[in-house]
C-alpha cells in the first residue's frame, strides 16, 4: 500500500506540491494525472526516498520512507520519466546488476526469468548491446524489466508509455493490468489519458502541487459535470487550451 | 553495506574495463589493438620499469642506489604529498558535481541501498581513477627495487606502498570533496554570491594547497614560514617524516627498501592517515548524502527569489570584439562560450586556476634549491604562463566543445558553419590569457624590473599560443571526444574524474604540442633577446603569430568539417 499525507515540498519560496494526501489500496492502478510541472515526478520521487518531503510523511507498505527507506524501496520497483541508466553495459549485463542489488538469486531460474521478461517486452535481441545504442522507448522497457525482475509488491511508474511503440504499449498494459489482478500495487503517470482511463482503478488530477479531483472514472464524471472523456474533464479541471492565442500565433 | 558496495563496484568498473567487445550487432566493434591497447601498454611499462631497475641494480650493485635514496631520502616525501595535492585539487569538485547530478543516477537511487552507500561507492571509484596512472608507475619501481634489496624485510615495502598510497589518494579525494561540500552548504540558495563563493572557495583551495606543498618542499625557503608550526610540531614529536601523508609514506616505505630504522612514531603516522582516510571516505559519503537531501545544491533556477521579479526578455544582440571582424555565428559562439563557463563558478576555477598544477612542476624544478636559481624567477614566471596559456584554449575550445553534447544536432542543423563556431570557441579563451598574463607580467616587473622589455612580446605571443592551442585542441575533441560526456557522471563539467576527450592519442595532442609550440616559440623570443638584442624579440613575434594563427585556421577548419559529419549515435 502507498500512502501520502500532507505531502510538501518547497523548493525556497516556490512550492512543488503542495500538502498532497492519497493513498493507494492492493492489487489497485492508481493514475496520477497533472500537466507538465504539477509536481507529479516531485511526489513519485519523495514517495521513493529520492527526496526528502518538507513536510508530511510516505509510507510503503506501512514502512515511513523518511526513517526506514532501505525497508520501504525493497518492496518497490520504478521506472523514472527519463531513465538514465549505465550506458557502458549491456542490457543483459544491467538487469544482472539490478538483481544482484535486490538478491535476486544468481542460477538458471534468474536467467529464465530475465530471459522472459526480455522476450515479452520485445527486447531481447539488443539485450547484448550496450545500452548506450537504445532508443528511448528500448531504454524505458529495459527499466521495466529491471523493475519487475525483482517481484516487487509496489510499482511506480513515471511517463512509462512516452517514446514506446504501439506493440510495447500494449504489452504493458496487459502486464499492469495482470500484476493489478495478481495483487501487486500500481503507481502510475502518464499524459496518455486513454491508457489511464481504461487501466486505471482510481485517478488522481493534481495542479500546481495540489490535488483538485480523486476518484474512479465514474466519481470523476459526477464531479465535471457532462463530461465523458477522461480528456474533457482534465481539460475542464486544469485549463484548456487558449484558442485566442492559436488564433493570433496562427493568423501571423 | 559492504556487500552493496561490492557489487556496486564490481558492476562499475566491469563496464569501464571492458576488454572483450560486446555481442550485440548493434554496438561499436572495435578493434583488438583499441581494446587491448592501453593493457597491454600499462604491462610493457610495468615489465620494462622492473627490468629497468633489477638490470640496474645488477649492473651499478646495490649500495650504489641505496647510498643515492639515503642521500635523496626527503625527496620520496616530495613525490608523493605531490601525489596527495594533486589528487586533492582535482577533486574539489568531485562531491559535488556527483551529488548535483542524482537525477542521473536515479535507477540506482531507486534499489534497495542507502544513498551513503551509492556515494561512497562512487568516491571510491574517483580514488581508482586518480590512482591508476601512480599505481602502474609506482609498482614496478618499488618490486624492482625490494626484489633488489637484500634488507630481510624490503619485499614488505610493497603491500605496505600500495596501501599508503591508496590511503594517500583517498585523502586528497576525500578532503576535496569535503571542501567543495563544505562550500556548497555555506551558499546554498544564494543565487549570484554561490557563483562567486565557488569560484574563490575552489581557487583559494588549489591555490593554498600549492603553496603548502612548496613549503614542505623548500622547506628552507620564505615560503615554509606560512606552515612552520605544523613543520615545528613534527619536529618536536620526533617524526622522520615532516607531519605530511607523503613523509609518513616515505618513512615506512622507502626506508624500508633501504634498510634504514624506521620509527614507530612513523608507522603509527601512517597508519593513523589510512585510519583518517578512510574516515574521511565516509564522512564525504554522509556529506554527500546529507548535502542531496538538504538541497544544498538545488540551482538558482530552481529558487524563487523573495522579491517579486518581473520576466522581461531584451534582445541578445552579442556584439564583435573592436578591431575585429567576425561572423554572428563566431560572435555568438564566442559569448555563449563565455556566459556557460561563467555561470558554474567552479567549472570557471577549475579552468582559470587548475593550470597551476603544471606550473608546480616550474616551481619544484627551478625555484625550490633556492638562492642558487634565483636569477632565474622572472623567467620561470614567464615561463609559467605557456601552460595556462595552453590549457584555456584546451578547456574553452576542446573540453567545451565536447560538452555540447546534444547540441551538436541543432548546431548541424542550424544554418551555420560549425568552422565559425568553433572559431568562437577559441576566441572566447584569449580574454582569460590577457587577465593571467597581465598578472604575471606585474609579477615579472616586482621580481625583476629590467624585464619589462620582453612583457608585451610574452603577451602577445600568450594570445596567440591560446589560439593555437585551441585549434588543435578542438580538433582532439572533434575526433577523440566524448559527446556524451556531460551526462556521464565522472567525465561532465567540473567532475573532471575523466577528461572529456576519451582517446589517448587525442588528449596527447591537445596539450602537447601546443605547450611544445609555447616553450620553443617563446623560449626562442626570450632567447634572442637576452643573448642578441631585446628588440630582436620583436622580430620573432610576428613569425611566431602567423604560424599559431596558421595552425588554429588548420585546426579549427578539419574540427569544424569533422563536427559536421558526426554521427547522432554519437552524442544522443
Amino acid at each position: 500500500m502507498i500512502e501520502a499525507i500532507e505531502l510538501t515540498k518547497q523548493f525556497s519560496e516556490f512550492t512543488a506540491v503542495d500538502k498532497l494526501s492519497f493513498h493507494v489500496n492492493h492489487g489497485e492502478i492508481y493514475g496520477l494525472l497533472g500537466p507538465n510541472g504539477s509536481g507529479k515526478s516531485t511526489t513519485m520521487r519523495m514517495l521513493l526516498g529520492l527526496l526528502k518531503p518538507t513536510m508530511g510523511t510516505a509510507r510503503i507498505n506501512g514502512f515511513d520512507v523518511q526513517t526506514h527507506i532501505v525497508e520501504a524501496k525493497r518492496s518497490m520497483g520504478y521506472v523514472p520519466e527519463e531513465p538514465v541508466l549505465p550506458e557502458r553495459l549491456t542490457g543483459w549485463e544491467y538487469i544482472n546488476y539490478v538483481s544482484d542489488i535486490w538478491r535476486v538469486p544468481r542460477g538458471s531460474e534468474r536467467d529464465e526469468e530475465i530471459d522472459e521478461l526480455l522476450t515479452l517486452l520485445d527486447i531481447k535481441d539488443a539485450s547484448d548491446d550496450l545500452i548506450e545504442t537504445y532508443s528511448k522507448g528500448m531504454a524505458r522497457k529495459i527499466s521495466l524489466v529491471a523493475a519487475l525482475i525483482h517481484s516487487p509488491k509496489i510499482l511506480i511508474l513515471d511517463e512509462l508509455q512516452a517514446g514506446i511503440d504501439p506493440r510495447g504499449a500494449a504489452t504493458i498494459k496487459e502486464i499492469l493490468a495482470g500484476l493489478s489482478d495478481r495483487g501487486n500495487t500500481i503507481l502510475m503517470s502518464t499524459h496518455v489519458l486513454e491508457i489511464a482511463e481504461r487501466i486505471c482503478d482510481r485517478i488522481g488530477i493534481i495542479n500546481k502541487g495540489s490535488m483538485i479531483a480523486e476518484g474512479t472514472m465514474d466519481e470523476l464524471r459526477l464531479k465535471a459535470k457532462g463530461q465523458q472523456s477522461l480528456e474533457d474533464i482534465f481539460l475542464d479541471l486544469t485549463g484548456g487550451p487558449d484558442m485566442q492565442r492559436i488564433a493570433d500565433f496562427l493568423g501571423e | 553495506m559492504l556487500e552493496d558496495l561490492l557489487i556496486l563496484i564490481k558492476h562499475d568498473l566491469g563496464g569501464i574495463l571492458r576488454v572483450r567487445n560486446v555481442k550485440g550487432m548493434r554496438s561499436e566493434r572495435r578493434s583488438a589493438f583499441r581494446r587491448l591497447f592501453r593493457y597491454v601498454a600499462a604491462a610493457i611499462f610495468a615489465v620494462i620499469v622492473l627490468w629497468g631497475i633489477i638490470f640496474m641494480v645488477q649492473l651499478l650493485g646495490w649500495s650504489f642506489f641505496q647510498t643515492a635514496i639515503i642521500a635523496g631520502i626527503d625527496f620520496g616525501a616530495t613525490i608523493f604529498n605531490f601525489l596527495v595535492i594533486i589528487s586533492f585539487m582535482g577533486s574539489i569538485a568531485v562531491s559535488v558535481a556527483t551529488v548535483a547530478n542524482t537525477s542521473k543516477m536515479e535507477y540506482l537511487m531507486c534499489m534497495p541501498i542507502s544513498l551513503r552507500t551509492l556515494f561512497l561507492e562512487k568516491t571510491i571509484v574517483v580514488v581508482f581513477y586518480n590512482s591508476l596512472i601512480y599505481l602502474i608507475i609506482g609498482i614496478p619501481i618499488v618490486i624492482g627495487l625490494a626484489i633488489s634489496s637484500p634488507v630481510p624485510f624490503a619485499l614488505l615495502s610493497i603491500p605496505v606502498f600500495i596501501v599508503m598510497l591508496l590511503g594517500n589518494v583517498t585523502l586528497g579525494v576525500a578532503l576535496g570533496g569535503l571542501i567543495g561540500l563544505t562550500i556548497s552548504r555555506f551558499l546554498a540558495g544564494r543565487r549570484r554570491l554561490k557563483q562567486i563563493g565557488w569560484f574563490l572557495g575552489t581557487s583559494l583551495a588549489i591555490v593554498i594547497s600549492t603553496f603548502y606543498y612548496y613549503s614542505l618542499y623548500a622547506a628552507d625557503s620564505g615560503f615554509s614560514q606560512f606552515f612552520s608550526i605544523i613543520l615545528d610540531f613534527a619536529k618536536q614529536i620526533g617524526l622522520s617524516s615532516d607531519f605530511s601523508p607523503g613523509g609518513a609514506m616515505n618513512a615506512v616505505t622507502v626506508r624500508l627498501i633501504v634498510g634504514l630504522p624506521v620509527n614507530p612514531v612513523d608507522i603509527l603516522l601512517a597508519f593513523l592517515f589510512v585510519l583518517v582516510s578512510i574516515m574521511l571516505i565516509y564522512v564525504n559519503a554522509i556529506a554527500s548524502e546529507t548535502a542531496h537531501y538538504s538541497g544544498w545544491l538545488a540551482s538558482g533556477s530552481k529558487r524563487s527569489s523573495k522579491r517579486e521579479v518581473k520576466i522581461a526578455h531584451t534582445s541578445w544582440n552579442p556584439s564583435d570584439i573592436p578591431l575585429l571582424k567576425m561572423t554572428t555565428t563566431t560572435s555568438v559562439s564566442m559569448w555563449y562560450n563565455t556566459a556557460s563557463v561563467r555561470r558554474e563558478g567552479r567549472v570557471l576555477a577549475n579552468y582559470l586556476v587548475g593550470p597551476m598544477r603544471t606550473v608546480l612542476w616550474f616551481l619544484l624544478i627551478f625555484l625550490a634549491p633556492g638562492g642558487t636559481m634565483a636569477s632565474f624567477a622572472p623567467f620561470i614566471i614567464i615561463s609559467a604562463m605557456i601552460p595556462f596559456a595552453v590549457s584555456y584554449g584546451v578547456y574553452f575550445a576542446g573540453y567545451e566543445l565536447v560538452y555540447e553534447g546534444k547540441n551538436l544536432m541543432n548546431l548541424q542543423l542550424a544554418p551555420a558553419s560549425l568552422v565559425d563556431y568553433v572559431k568562437g570557441k577559441v576566441f572566447s579563451a584569449v580574454p582569460f590569457t590577457m587577465i593571467a598574463t597581465g598578472i604575471a607580467s606585474v609579477l615579472v616587473i616586482i621580481v625583476q624590473p629590467s624585464l619589462w622589455i620582453y612583457i608585451p612580446a610574452v603577451f602577445i605571443s600568450g594570445i596567440f599560443l591560446t589560439l593555437a592551442s585551441g585549434g588543435i585542441a578542438s580538433y582532439s575533441a572533434a575526433t577523440g571526444g566524448d559527446f556524451k560526456a556531460q551526462r556521464n557522471i565522472s567525465r561532465q563539467r567540473g567532475a573532471a574524474v575523466q577528461m572529456p576527450i576519451r582517446s589517448m592519442w587525442a588528449m596527447a595532442r591537445a596539450h602537447l604540442i601546443p605547450n611544445m609550440i609555447g616553450f620553443i616559440g617563446i623560449g626562442a623570443i626570450l632567447g634572442i633577446g637576452i643573448f642578441l638584442n631585446p628588440l630582436y624579440s620583436y622580430l620573432v613575434v610576428p613569425i611566431f603569430a602567423l604560424i599559431c594563427i596558421q595552425l588554429m585556421r588548420s585546426y579549427v577548419g578539419k574540427s569544424g568539417r569533422k563536427l559536421q559529419t558526426i554521427e547522432a549515435s554519437e552524442y544522443l
